[in-house]
C-alpha cells in the first residue's frame, strides 16, 4: 500500500487535540509576541473562521459520500452574489433597514437549493465496491459541470464585476489597540458555534450516527436501519449551509463580491482539509485556522503575490508526504479510494 | 535425491494490527502434487494465498518456491518466480474482452521492449491470441473471444479465470474455489480438466469447501484453522481427524457441497 | 478557406492533441486535473525559446514536448505515490502552482505574457494532430496498452498478474505530458501570444471533460468528445458564458444518462466487422455460455 492511498476516514473526534491546539496557540502567541502583527493575527482567525466551514462541508462530503464536491466554493459565491443581485435590484426593500440581512438570508437559502438541485442529479456518490478508477469519478465530474452551470449563470445575470455590498452600520471595538469591527467579532463567533453544534450533532445525536455509518459502512448502512435517502440529502443541505453561511460572513466582513469570489476560498479550504487530515471534521476546523492565520501572516511579512503559488506548492507536497494531514494519526484502511 | 517442494513455508506469521491471522504456518506442497487447502470460513485461507502471491507481505517466516526465498520479493515478481494463482470473488477485468483477460496472462511471458510495444490487437493471428484462443477451446469455453465478460454467465467466468492463470505456464498454480459455483456436471468437468493439464511439474493447491471434490483431484490436503495449521496429509485422513472435527464445529462429516459449516 | 473556419479548425487540432494527452494517463486509470500545467509549460518553453532564443519551430516544438515529458515524468512519481481524492487534489494543486510560477515570473513576462514571432499554418497542426492520434491508437493496441487499460480496471489484480504497475503508470504520464506540451507549443505558434491567466483551472476541467464525456474507455472517445465541444457551439452559433452552461448542463446528464462517455468499447466492438462461429464442443469438455 502506497503512502498516498491512506483513505479518508470520517473523524468526528480531535485526533491529537494537544498537537492541534498546540500549533494553533504557537503560531497566535508568535505574531502577538513577535509584535504588532495583533491586527494580522485577528483578521487571520476571521479568515480562519470562514476558511474552516468551507473546509467542514468538503470534508464532511468526502468523509460520508467520498465525493469532492467542486461545486461548493460556487456555493459561497451563490451567497454574496445572490445577495447582491436581490439589492441591487431593490427585490429586498421591504426589509427596511435589515434589508441586508434578508438578502443575505436569501442568499444563504439559494446556496442550499443549489446544494440540492446538485443532489438531485448526482449518481453514485455512495462508495462504489467494483466500479474502475474512472467510475469512482463520477460525482466529481458532475460537480465540476454544475461548478461550469452556477458560475456562468451568475456571469450572464449578474456581470463578472466585483461590486461593493455594504451593511448600513459600522461598529468598531477597541480590543487592545487593535481596531476590531464587531461584524468580524460576530463572524468568528458565529463560525464556531456552527461547526461545534455540528460536531455536537455528529457525535451525540442518531442523525449524527446516522451519517457515520454510512461513512463506516456505505454499503451495509441500509441494513443497519439508516434511512439512507432520507440521511444523504442532509449532507447536502449542511454542505449549503455551511459554504451559504461563510459565504455571507465573508461578505459581511470585506464588503465586496465577485462572481470569482468563491475561487480563492476554494483553494484555501481545501488546503486547510488536507491540513487536517482528509475526512476529520476538527481537522478541518484546525486546518482552517491554520491557513487563515498562515495567510494574513505572510502576506504581512512577505507580500501577497505568491500566496496562491505557496499555498498550493505546500498542499502538494502535503499530499505527497503526509496525506492524513498535521493531526491524524495514520488509519489503517483498505486505501479503497 | 528429492527435488525441492514446489512450495514450502516455514513459520509464516502475519498478522493485521492486534489480530494474528495466520500463526506459525509451516508446510510443503512437493513437485507435481495436487493439494487442497480446506478450513472454515475466516480460518485464513485467502489470506495465505495472498502471502505467497505477495499481496501481503509475511511478518515473519519464510516461503520457498522451488527452494528460492520469495517472502520479500515485489508482489509483481511472484508469478515470474512461478506462482498463478484465481481469486474467491472472480477478478476479471470488467472492460477488457474474454480473450484479452486471457492473454493479460501472458505479459509475464513476455520480455523486452519488443513484444510490449508490438501492436498485439491489430495481429489477429499472432502466436500470442492463437494461444490464447486455443486455451479457451480446449477448456471447452465455446464463445466469441472478443465478448465482454460483464455478458458472461457466472461458472464460465470462472473457468475464464483459470485459464488466464494458465497462460503465464506457472509451476505452482494456486485456485481459490474453483468450483465455487458450478453444479455437479461442470464440477466434475473442471476435476477432469485439471487433471489433464498436469503437464510437467504443475503443482496444485486448491482451496475449496466442496469435499468430494478435493478428494476426486487433491491426494493431499491441509486443513487450517483460525490461522493455524491443524493437519497436512493424505485427503484420506482428513475426516478422522479429532482436531479437524473439533474445528469444523463437531460434525461428524466435514462439509460436503451445498451444506456449508460456518466457523 | 475561410479565416474563421481555418481558425476553428486550428484550435480544434490543438485541443485534440492536449484531449490525447490527459487520455493517455486516464487509460491507466490516472486522472489528471492539472492539465493546464503542461500545455503551460510546453507553450512557455516554445514562446521563450522562439522569441528570446530566437529558435526555429523544428527546435522549438520538439524542446517544448520534451520539457513537458520531463517534467511530468519527474512529477508523475510524486503524484504516482497517491490514489483517488488525493490524486486529483495532487495534479490540481501542480497545474495551480505552474500558473502561479508563470504569472509571478517576470522571465516568462509574468502577467504581461509573452509574444511568440514564429507563426503556424493549419496544415502542420492537422499533421500533428493525426500522428498524436496514430500513435495513440497505435498504444492502445499494444499490450502496453493491455497493461494501462488492465491496471484502471483493478490495480491490484494486474500486479499480481506480474504487470509493473509503476513503470506503465509513469510512462502513461509521461507520454500524456508529452501531449499536452505539444498541444501548448502549437497553441504558442498559432495564436503567437501567451499569457498565464489562459492556463488556469477551468482550462485543466475542459479538456478532463472532452475526454469522459466522449468516452474514456477507447481512443475513439477524445476524438468525439473534443470534436462535439469543439465544433457544436460553434455551429449553433452561441458563444460566450451560455457555452459553458451548456457545457455543463451536457456533463451533468451524461453522468447521470451514460457515465461511461458516449464511446464504449462495447460500442465499438459492436461496430467493428468480424465474425465469429461457435465451434462443437468435444465430448469431456465444458460447455461454453
Amino acid at each position: 500500500m502506497t503512502a498516498g492511498s491512506v483513505p479518508a476516514k470520517f473523524r468526528t473526534a480531535l485526533q491529537t487535540p494537544a498537537v492541534a491546539a498546540a500549533i494553533v496557540v504557537a503560531l497566535l502567541f508568535a505574531a502577538t509576541a513577535l509584535g504588532g502583527m495583533t491586527r494580522e493575527v485577528v483578521s487571520g482567525v476571521m479568515l480562519g473562521s470562514i476558511y474552516m466551514m468551507v473546509a467542514v462541508a468538503f470534508t464532511l462530503t468526502i468523509g460520508v459520500l467520498n465525493f469532492l464536491n467542486f461545486t461548493i466554493p460556487s456555493l459561497f459565491m451563490l451567497t454574496g452574489m445572490v445577495a447582491w443581485g436581490l439589492t441591487a435590484n431593490g427585490y429586498v426593500k421591504f426589509a427596511g433597514s435589515w434589508a441586508w440581512l434578508a438578502a443575505l438570508a436569501a442568499g444563504v437559502a439559494a446556496a442550499v437549493a443549489a446544494s440540492l438541485l446538485v443532489e438531485r442529479f448526482t449518481f453514485r456518490y455512495l462508495r462504489m465496491k467494483h466500479g474502475d478508477a474512472i467510475e469512482h469519478a463520477i460525482p466529481l465530474v458532475s460537480s465540476l459541470g454544475f461548478l461550469l452551470i452556477f458560475e456562468h449563470l451568475v456571469l450572464i445575470a449578474l456581470g463578472s464585476e466585483s461590486e461593493r455590498f455594504a451593511i448600513p452600520f459600522k461598529a468598531d471595538v477597541h480590543v487592545a489597540s487593535v481596531v476590531v469591527g464587531v461584524p468580524q467579532i460576530i463572524s468568528c463567533a458565529l463560525a464556531v458555534g456552527v461547526v461545534a453544534a455540528l460536531s455536537f450533532v455528529l457525535k451525540n445525536t442518531k442523525t449524527g450516527r446516522a451519517l457515520r455509518t454510512i461513512a463506516e459502512s456505505p454499503d451495509t448502512a441500509a441494513l443497519l436501519g439508516v434511512e439512507v435517502d432520507k440521511i444523504v440529502p442532509l449532507v447536502f443541505i449542511l454542505t449549503g449551509l455551511l459554504a451559504g453561511i461563510a459565504g455571507a460572513l465573508f461578505t459581511v466582513n470585506y464588503g465586496n463580491v465577485s462572481p470569482f469570489m468563491g475561487d480563492n476560498v476554494g483553494t484555501k479550504a481545501i488546503a486547510a482539509m488536507v491540513v487536517g487530515g482528509i475526512g476529520s471534521v476538527w481537522g478541518a476546523i484546525a486546518g482552517g485556522l491554520v491557513v487563515g492565520l498562515a495567510e494574513t501572516l505572510s502576506i504581512y511579512l512577505f507580500g501577497g503575490d505568491s500566496v496562491q503559488m505557496v499555498v498550493w506548492g505546500l498542499l502538494l507536497a502535503l499530499i505527497v508526504v503526509r496525506p492524513q494531514g498535521l493531526f491524524a494519526t495514520v488509519a489503517i484502511g483498505k486505501g479503497k479510494m | 535425491m528429492a527435488a525441492s517442494p514446489a512450495l514450502a513455508l516455514h513459520g509464516v506469521n502475519k498478522h493485521f494490527g492486534g489480530l494474528s491471522v495466520i500463526e506459525n504456518v509451516s508446510f510443503e506442497v512437493p513437485a507435481g502434487a495436487r493439494m487442497a487447502l480446506i478450513g472454515p470460513n475466516g480460518a485464513g485461507k485467502t489470506t495465505l494465498f495472498n502471502l505467497i502471491s505477495g499481496v501481503f507481505r509475511v511478518d515473519a517466516g519464510s516461503i520457498l518456491l522451488d527452494g528460492a526465498a520469495v517472502e520479500n520479493m515485489p508482489t509483481r515478481l511472484r508469478v515470474r518466480a512461478g506462482v498463478s494463482r484465481s481469486f474467491q470473488n472472480i477478478r476479471l477485468m470488467p472492460h477488457l474482452s474474454v480473450v484479452e483477460n486471457v492473454m493479460l496472462g501472458q505479459h509475464t511471458l513476455t520480455k523486452g521492449l519488443g513484444p510490449l510495444l508490438s501492436p498485439l490487437a491489430w495481429q489477429r493471428n499472432s502466436r500470442w491470441r492463437r494461444l490464447a484462443e486455443e486455451s479457451l477451446r480446449s477448456a471447452g469455453i465455446d464463445i466469441d473471444p472478443d465478448a465482454d465478460v460483464a455478458t458472461l454467465s457466472y461458472g464460465v467466468r470462472k473457468k475464464i479465470e483459470v485459464v488466464r492463470a494458465l497462460m503465464s505456464r506457472p509451476r505452482l498454480l494456486m485456485l481459490d474455489e474453483p468450483a465455487a459455483g458450478l453444479n455437479p456436471r461442470e464440477t466434475a468437468e473442471l476435476a477432469i480438466f485439471l487433471k489433464s493439464m498436469a503437464w510437467e511439474g504443475l503443482t496444485l493447491l486448491v482451496v475449496e469447501h466442496d469435499m468430494s471434490f478435493v478428494h476426486d483431484l487433491c491426494e493431499r490436503t491441509i486443513v487450517l484453522n483460525f490461522g493455524r495449521l491443524i493437519y497436512q496429509g493424505p485427503t484420506g485422513g482428513v475426516q478422522n481427524d479429532e482436531q479437524v472435527r473439533a474445528a469444523y464445529l463437531g460434525s461428524r462429516r466435514v462439509a460436503t457441497k451445498g451444506a456449508h459449516t460456518a466457523a | 478557406m475561410s479565416g474563421y473556419l481555418s481558425g476553428v479548425l486550428a484550435v480544434l487540432c490543438i485541443n485534440l492533441i492536449f484531449a490525447y494527452g490527459i487520455f493517455v494517463p486516464m487509460a491507466a486509470g490516472q486522472i489528471n486535473l492539472g492539465g493546464a500545467g503542461f500545455q503551460a509549460i510546453g507553450a512557455y518553453t516554445t514562446a521563450w525559446l522562439s522569441s528570446v532564443a530566437g529558435l526555429q519551430l523544428w527546435l522549438t516544438v520538439p524542446a517544448a514536448m520534451l520539457a513537458a515529458a520531463l517534467i511530468g515524468c519527474l512529477i508523475s512519481f510524486l503524484v504516482l505515490r497517491t490514489r483517488g481524492v488525493y490524486m486529483v487534489l495532487a495534479t490540481f494543486a501542480f497545474g495551480e502552482v505552474v500558473a502561479g510560477f508563470l504569472l509571478r515570473s517576470d522571465f516568462f513576462g509574468g502577467a504581461i505574457g509573452m509574444v511568440v514571432p514564429v507563426h503556424v499554418a493549419l496544415p502542420l497542426l492537422v499533421c500533428c494532430a493525426a500522428a498524436v492520434l496514430l500513435l495513440t491508437f497505435y498504444l492502445m493496441a499494444t499490450r502496453l496498452g493491455l497493461a494501462m487499460r488492465s491496471i484502471n480496471d483493478d490495480e491490484a489484480a494486474a500486479i499480481v498478474m506480474g504487470i509493473n504497475v509503476r513503470a506503465v503508470q509513469v510512462t502513461a504520464f509521461t507520454v500524456g505530458g508529452a501531449f499536452a506540451g505539444l498541444s501548448g507549443a502549437l497553441y504558442a505558434h498559432s495564436f503567437n501570444f501567451v499569457e498565464a491567466q489562459y492556463f488556469n483551472s477551468f482550462l485543466s476541467i475542459y479538456v478532463l471533460l472532452f475526454v469522459l464525456i466522449g468516452g474514456a474507455q477507447t481512443a475513439w472517445g477524445p476524438l468525439v468528445g473534443t470534436v462535439f465541444f469543439t465544433l457544436l457551439p460553434e455551429v449553433l452559433r452561441i458563444s460566450g458564458s451560455w457555452r459553458f452552461v451548456g457545457f455543463g448542463v451536457a456533463i451533468v446528464l451524461m453522468m447521470m444518462l451514460r457515465p461511461q462517455g458516449v464511446i464504449t468499447r462495447a460500442m465499438v466492438q459492436r461496430l467493428s466487422p468480424r465474425r465469429w462461429a461457435p465451434q462443437c464442443a468435444g465430448a469431456g469438455t465444458w460447455h461454453g455460455g
